[in-house]
């Protein structure tokens, strides 16, 4: 793909650290509570977390965090089916959201009503636990503008440019029941009871207007300072895109103003047959990938950020066909294990994520090219698909998505 | 398989509220308000007005016993009371759960195919008798803690009449059982269920009486030592026999009649009012639609409707409640009501409830009831801000 082989050698910690620090003047607004005020009693203060509250990412700012952010461990990504066709409902519910968000970035949590008849305001599990650079992303799916041919909220005229459902390719087996939706939450966290906290009280809160389709969870470590790699054990996204994100993610002029600065979020969940790739030749797997295993390096090369040459790559190998089709994406995907499958093999795999500004030139020649050429696919098949609108950041006092519903 | 005709004929009977109506239709007050009325009618009269003709003219179909017309009228009876409700709920609460009793079974029988004819009589009877009250009646406005009170001995009288019907229809049961008569039985194990899943919560408020009641064979640590209305749906719908099972029919209505006594002296509060129905509610959402509570018997969709009733007293009775500071919240909790009920009017055919077998098969639908009834719970939870 892209050549950005300049060398990284910001570490992980380090990495967090900046992104604290560049969020850090909107953070400082973000303590005090006013403008949803209206959701919980203004009287009580929320509590304060004795975490490390240094571990934190902003949620407000130019963009959505969860994108730009270095990347977490763990990941749940929700999707969601709307229950209502009242927009007032659903603007409700993004304030809400937006109000939660807000205080769970922080180690925050909802402080109880007074009437200890009522539910707990939070389940509790993350209480005191530092937020572990907690990130909450949200989307909107095509299905939320258009559904059936019918303009659902009266907002169909806004929707973003390139907003539609992954057109179908070659090796994929989907799965309705874990494909696309109407809205999706990210939740990205270094602590994953804390991610799950986040998950459980969204979602418990978006009852009545939301209902959960399905949720797909992941995890991704890596040695210090290396790219991480994927469940073949090969590192994973080595060109990936990492500087001026304004040419490949972030929305710009041409699209509605509620969505400059944001992006689209493409997700396909890819099924590995790991008992299979795992009786490959070493010679084989990395004929796959055009790439060598443990380095990482391309062939013909011997560094892993050595710029790519095609020609001395097998023509069917994975990097040589992405590198060769569409323009560079922004990759952020997890691995992702969850037992067994009916035939007692490992249900494991990849929940490919990517990001980018448009697209039609970039992730879908991709995908097409991948679905047709890519020899990977002897041992992977996707299973499930979606796509989402990513709406630009929020300053405080703005909701989710806010300008889509009011200007 | 499931009989909701005796199901329905065994709410209309307990005339729950009857006590209550001195209390709002105010007597000495009812020449002038009637006086009014004929002057200038406010919404409330114009559509109890509308909806007293319609129920004459189905009164008159059901005299000719006009099964088409019958139907008809059934429903517009449903549109009609949709159409104004909320107008009665706010000024009067308590005539308003009335009207609810008599209506919804009128409602649901108009969606059977052979309705039940004299239960609709009845019930058109005193429907028509509670539409002249509310014509007349007069709004009161009243202290929250006196509408709790009121809440409390609503939801009281409504425990102890479903309880009444449990003794005597687990005597029927009994009966039956003693005889070894497995068909009848059978008829009378559906016949009697409901009563209890309609008010479980307080039986579980009394030590092991829910248990020796209630008890599924996994609740127990020894098969030896279950006993109750399930150890004998097995006997008759497992095992096919009912030999040694008297002395489990037996206990059963000892064990009956004891939850009997205990609730007519039990002083009920309004926290444990409305703990109830949560319990009730998550029943409904854990154990009846995943099969589990009538595991041979599969009429499970008909304890969950029953689970969903129980909860739904709580609510009528808690309405002047509300009304006092939290009337949005009770016309959320109302309508959720409305849809749990009409997702279940789905499965039932002919007045029956199709077998939870036949439920499952479509995972969609399963699906669906879970999140309608998730809603009604998270709304429910939230109607305890009223104490």
């Amino acid at each position: 793909m892209g050549d950005h082989d300049k060398e990284n050698h910001y570490t992980r910690r380090e990495m967090l650290k900046m992104t604290v620090a560049t969020g850090s003047g909107l953070m400082i607004g973000a303590s005090g509570l006013g403008f949803v005020s209206h959701l919980i009693d203004p009287k009580v203060k929320p509590k304060t977390a004795k975490a490390n509250r240094n571990e934190t990412v902003a949620f407000y700012g130019k963009h959505q965090a969860g994108i730009a952010t270095p990347q977490q461990a763990y990941l749940y990504l929700i999707s969601f089916d709307l229950e209502t066709e009242s927009k007032h409902k659903i603007i409700q519910l993004f304030k809400q959201w937006t109000k939660l968000s807000e205080l769970f970035a922080v180690g925050n949590w909802q402080p109880n009503a007074a009437n200890q008849q009522l539910p707990p305001a939070d389940t509790g599990e993350a209480l005191g636990i530092s937020p572990g650079y907690l990130t909450m992303t949200y989307g909107l799916g095509p299905t939320f503008f258009k559904k059936n041919g019918r303009d659902r909220f009266g907002l169909a005229h806004k929707m973003p440019k390139f907003l539609k459902e992954i057109p179908r390719v070659g090796n994929q087996n989907l799965d309705t029941s874990i494909s696309n939706g109407d809205l999706c939450i990210q939740v990205c966290s270094e602590i994953k009871q804390v991610a799950f906290h986040a998950v459980r009280n969204l979602i418990n809160t978006g009852i009545g207007t939301v209902s959960v389709r399905w949720i797909q969870e992941g995890f991704i470590s890596g040695a210090k300072g290396e790219t991480k790699r994927n469940l073949f054990g090969f590192k994973d996204g080595t060109a990936n895109v990492k500087e001026k994100l304004d040419d490949t993610v972030w929305a710009g002029a041409d699209e509605p103003s509620w969505m400059r600065g944001g992006t689209y979020m493409a997700y396909r969940k890819i099924q590995m047959f790991l008992e299979d790739w795992d009786q490959d030749s070493l010679k084989d797997q990395e004929d796959t990938f055009g790439r060598m295993k443990e380095s990482g390096a391309p062939y013909g090369k011997i560094h892993e950020q050595d710029a790519v040459d095609p020609k001395k790559m097998p023509s069917d190998s994975h990097v040589r066909v992405a590198h060769t089709y569409g323009a560079p994406i922004y990759r952020r995907s997890y691995n992702y294990a969850s037992g067994i499958n009916k035939l007692g093999k490992l249900d494991a795999g990849l929940a490919f994520i990517c990001f980018q500004k448009n697209p039609e030139n970039s992730f879908l020649p991709k995908l097409k090219a991948l679905g047709k050429l890519d020899a990977l696919n002897e041992y992977t098949q996707h299973i499930g698909s979606a796509m989402f609108a990513i709406p630009r950041g929020m300053k405080k006092g703005e909701y989710i998505a806010q300008a889509l519903f009011e200007s | 398989m499931v009989n909701t005709k005796k199901m329905l004929v065994g709410v209309v009977s307990t005339l729950l509220f009857v006590p209550m109506l001195a209390a709002c239709g105010n007597n000495s007050d009812s020449s002038q308000s009637t006086a009014k009325a004929t002057t200038k009618q406010t919404a409330v009269q114009k559509g109890t007005q509308k909806l007293e003709n319609i129920v004459t003219d189905l009164q008159a179909a059901l005299k000719k016993q006009d099964t088409d017309k019958v139907k008809k009228l059934g429903k517009s009876v449903n549109d009609q009371w949709l159409a104004y409700e909320n107008g009665v709920r706010d000024k009067f609460p308590l005539l308003y759960a009335q009207v609810e009793k008599y209506e919804q079974p009128i409602y649901a029988q108009s969606n059977m195919n052979q309705p039940d004819v004299e239960a609709m009589k009845e019930d058109a009877g005193h429907l028509q008798n509670t539409l002249k009250q509310l014509m007349t009646a007069k709004a009161t406005q009243e202290k929250e803690s006196k509408v709790l009170n009121q809440a409390v001995a609503n939801y009281k009288k409504y425990v102890t009449a479903q309880v009444d019907k449990l003794v005597t229809t687990t005597e029927a049961f009994a009966q039956a059982v003693d005889q070894g008569n497995i068909t009848e039985a059978k008829k009378r194990y559906v016949a009697t269920r409901p009563y209890y899943e309609r008010v479980e919560p307080i039986a579980e408020s009394f030590g092991d009486l829910d248990p020796r009641i209630d008890a599924r064979i996994n609740d127990v640590d020894n098969v030896k030592n279950w006993t109750g209305f399930h150890e004998i749906e097995r006997a008759l719908y497992q095992k096919n026999t009912l030999d040694g099972q008297k002395q489990y029919a037996d206990q059963l209505v000892k064990d009956v009649k004891e939850l009997q006594a205990k609730v007519k002296t039990v002083k009920l509060k309004p926290k444990a009012m409305v703990a109830g129905a949560m319990d009730l509610l998550n029943e409904a959402a854990t154990s009846k639609i995943t099969g589990e509570e009538e595991r041979y018997s599969h009429i499970d969709l008909l304890d969950l409707q029953a689970n969903v009733d129980g909860s739904e007293a709580v609510y009528q009775a808690a309405i002047p409640a509300l009304n006092v500071s939290h009337k949005a919240l009770g016309n959320q909790i109302d309508k959720q009501f409305q849809v749990v009920d009409n997702e279940l009017l789905n499965y039932q055919k002919q007045g029956q409830f199709e077998s939870y077998t036949e439920f499952e098969k479509n995972k969609d639908q399963v699906k669906a009831l879970s999140n309608e009834l998730e809603k009604l719970s998270k709304l429910m939870a939230q109607s305890a801000d009223i104490f």
